[in-house]
């Protein structure tokens, strides 16, 4: 059974990796092409430049939306190695076994907590399809925003899996 | 009901629950509580895609964690030596100075202590400085160059607040000068107390040095200068300075390897990236909520109170924004407070920009007091000494910067005089 977990874990992993690896790229390759146009244009006034511009006009919003992807994906990424920043009075002078049962009402707060953020999105991205109107990279905006829901829900399953390991660490602990 | 679960919350965030778990839970609440349904949140958490300025996080954190591989940091130890070794505590000069360089370059990620503090703790110790003098020396260093460009506390302290981020960084440059020099003027007074020897200037040194250097030492001047002078904003200061940074490592220092090394790099920075931003999605939604229910005008009220003037109110501040910066995060600090601050100091008729500096000070400095302040344990895991010395050896040095931030609390002009100028 924890084998399958983390093996699923594992996969989910690097998918994000590469979706995070290529969110990145796209963003800072689109930021950069309309920068240099946009001075190109104005600053030194080259008129393809200005055309270039304008062919390029979707790839603005592409990059601010992979904001919001590296969001999800890093966070995500941060939930799987409980690296999450938090506000850590304890964490340094408490004994070992009372951190695990910390990080166990932790994790299970959370995902408790990104349970009903979960909900809330879908309620959220129902709600834009049926007004489904704007369209980036002719795709619909709520495609895009899918990252949101999808994010929660490995998030959700993360948390889970590092309430079980705290249990089963103290557990363990108790059966020796 | 609702009141339980706060206090269940409240004491759940103590024990150390992640802060944006925290955060989406009172937004939740106070959505319940209001009868509003959750799915309002998830339209604050898009406001992420909505913004240029917030392309520029991902972009600077990026080119932070690409000049914190290979050898900058030593580049730029040399560099500052040559400069500036031959003063009295030259070295202790020269650790301070580049460790606010580093901050600076590294858009304050918190990797200062990391990345220098293993290599200055040792030459000082071997050039007879006191062990707790530079303990405490580095440890403080950690958080010097907090308010130059392109640090992202500032780029997001000006996305909450709405305060322009160009003139903000304006602001917080001859603050953050001021906390620099003075510490740097208690270096030289031990330095030449202990009469710790001297090392003579030598010109071929520094020419080699500054080379050796070239291509990193310009970074900040160059965002610098392209902002003061309007040629570009913020974020497009940072896109550019992704591929320069990307050249200069990987074609000219030959440092990174673009197909073995900047994965991980990327994939790094993404995960520091995404522990903020996650945060400032709740956020949104959260101050969305406070600002519906009137919850700052209520502080506000209340405050009026208490507090008739502006000196009594800016003591105030000072005194819960170092509480609160020993014991949350800048970006945390910076998300969840700013919004209740701005709208009370409005009321008290200070500068925005004026705030942004005395809270980014603030918050600086409260990273170095104890019991918790983060530095305090990044220096004794990395340095491997026990939190309770650091405690000790900060001290002097958490005088001198508290001598700092009264200054610049009170003589506004000193933050306003150079983005008065910059109109």
């Amino acid at each position: 059974m924890i084998k399958q977990i983390n093996f699923i874990n594992n996969i989910l992993g690097h998918i994000e990796k590469w979706l995070v690896i290529i969110s990145f790229s796209l963003m800072a390759l689109f930021s950069f092409l309309n920068v240099i146009f946009r001075a190109l244009y104005t600053k030194f006034n080259i008129q393809w430049a200005n055309s270039a511009l304008i062919s390029l006009d979707w790839s603005e919003p592409v990059a601010r939306l992979m904001v919001l992807w590296l969001t999800f994906l890093g966070a995500s990424l941060l939930t799987r190695e409980n690296r999450h920043i938090r506000i850590d009075l304890m964490g340094h002078f408490l004994p070992p076994a009372l951190l695990a049962v910390r990080e166990a009402i932790i994790s299970f707060a959370c995902t408790v907590i990104c349970s009903f953020m979960l909900y809330a999105s879908i309620g959220y991205i129902s709600m834009e399809m049926q007004y489904d109107t704007s369209l980036i990279m002719g795709v619909s905006a709520w495609k895009w925003q899918l990252i949101i829901p999808f994010g929660f829900g490995i998030i959700i399953f993360r948390f889970a899996i590092n309430t079980l390991k705290e249990l089963i660490k103290l557990t363990g602990k108790k059966a020796q | 009901m609702i009141l339980i679960l706060v206090i269940i919350l409240i004491l759940l965030a103590l024990l150390g629950m992640p802060i944006f778990a925290c955060i989406f839970g009172a937004a939740l609440l106070g959505l319940y509580s209001e009868g509003v349904n959750s799915g309002a949140i998830p339209i604050d958490i898009f406001r992420l895609a909505s913004s240029p300025v917030l392309m520029s996080i991902p972009l600077f954190t990026f080119a932070g964690y690409l000049l914190a591989e290979g050898d900058t940091s030593k580049r730029l130890i040399r560099f500052s030596k040559s400069l500036l070794g031959w003063l009295p505590g030259g070295l202790g000069v020269v650790a301070l100075v580049s460790c606010a360089f580093f901050t600076a370059v590294t858009g304050a990620t918190g990797i200062t202590i990391i990345a220098l503090g293993g290599l200055l703790f040792p030459s000082l110790i071997e050039e007879q400085y006191k062990e707790n003098f530079s303990l405490g020396l580095i440890t403080t260093g950690g958080s010097l160059g907090l308010s130059f460009p392109p640090s992202l506390p500032v780029i997001l302290y000006g996305y909450v607040s709405g305060v322009n981020i160009e003139k903000l960084f304006m602001a917080g440059l001859i603050p953050g000068l001021l906390m620099l020099v003075l510490l740097c003027f208690f270096s030289i007074y031990m330095g030449k107390k202990w009469k710790i020897k001297t090392t003579s200037f030598n010109t071929s040194e520094l020419v080699a040095s500054f080379r050796g250097a070239i291509w990193e030492l310009p970074i900040p001047f160059l965002i610098i200068a392209g902002i003061y002078s309007g040629f570009c904003t913020a974020t497009e200061a940072a896109s550019v300075i992704v591929f320069y940074v990307l050249i200069i490592k990987s074609a000219v220092y030959r440092e990174i390897n673009i197909f073995r090394d900047l994965p991980s790099i990327i994939i790094e920075s993404m995960k520091m990236v995404g522990g903020i931003l996650i945060i400032l999605g709740a956020a949104l939604a959260f101050t969305n909520y406070l600002v519906d229910a009137f919850v700052p005008m209520t502080i506000l009220e209340f405050m009026k109170g208490i507090v008739h003037s502006k000196t009594g109110f800016l003591l105030i501040l000072n005194f819960f924004l170092i509480i609160v910066g020993c014991m949350m995060d800048i970006f945390s600090a910076i998300l969840i407070i700013v919004p209740l601050i701005i709208p009370l100091a409005e009321g008290f008729g200070i500068n925005p920009l004026h705030l942004g500096v005395i809270f980014l000070i603030n918050l600086a400095i409260g990273y170095n007091t104890p019991p918790v302040g983060i530095n305090l344990f990044i220096s004794s895991a990395r340095l491997k000494k026990p939190v309770i010395q650091l405690y000790a050896s900060t001290m002097p040095f958490l005088l001198i910067c508290l001598f700092a931030l009264i200054i610049i609390t009170y003589w506004p002009w000193l933050s306003l005089f150079l983005p008065d100028i910059l109109k």
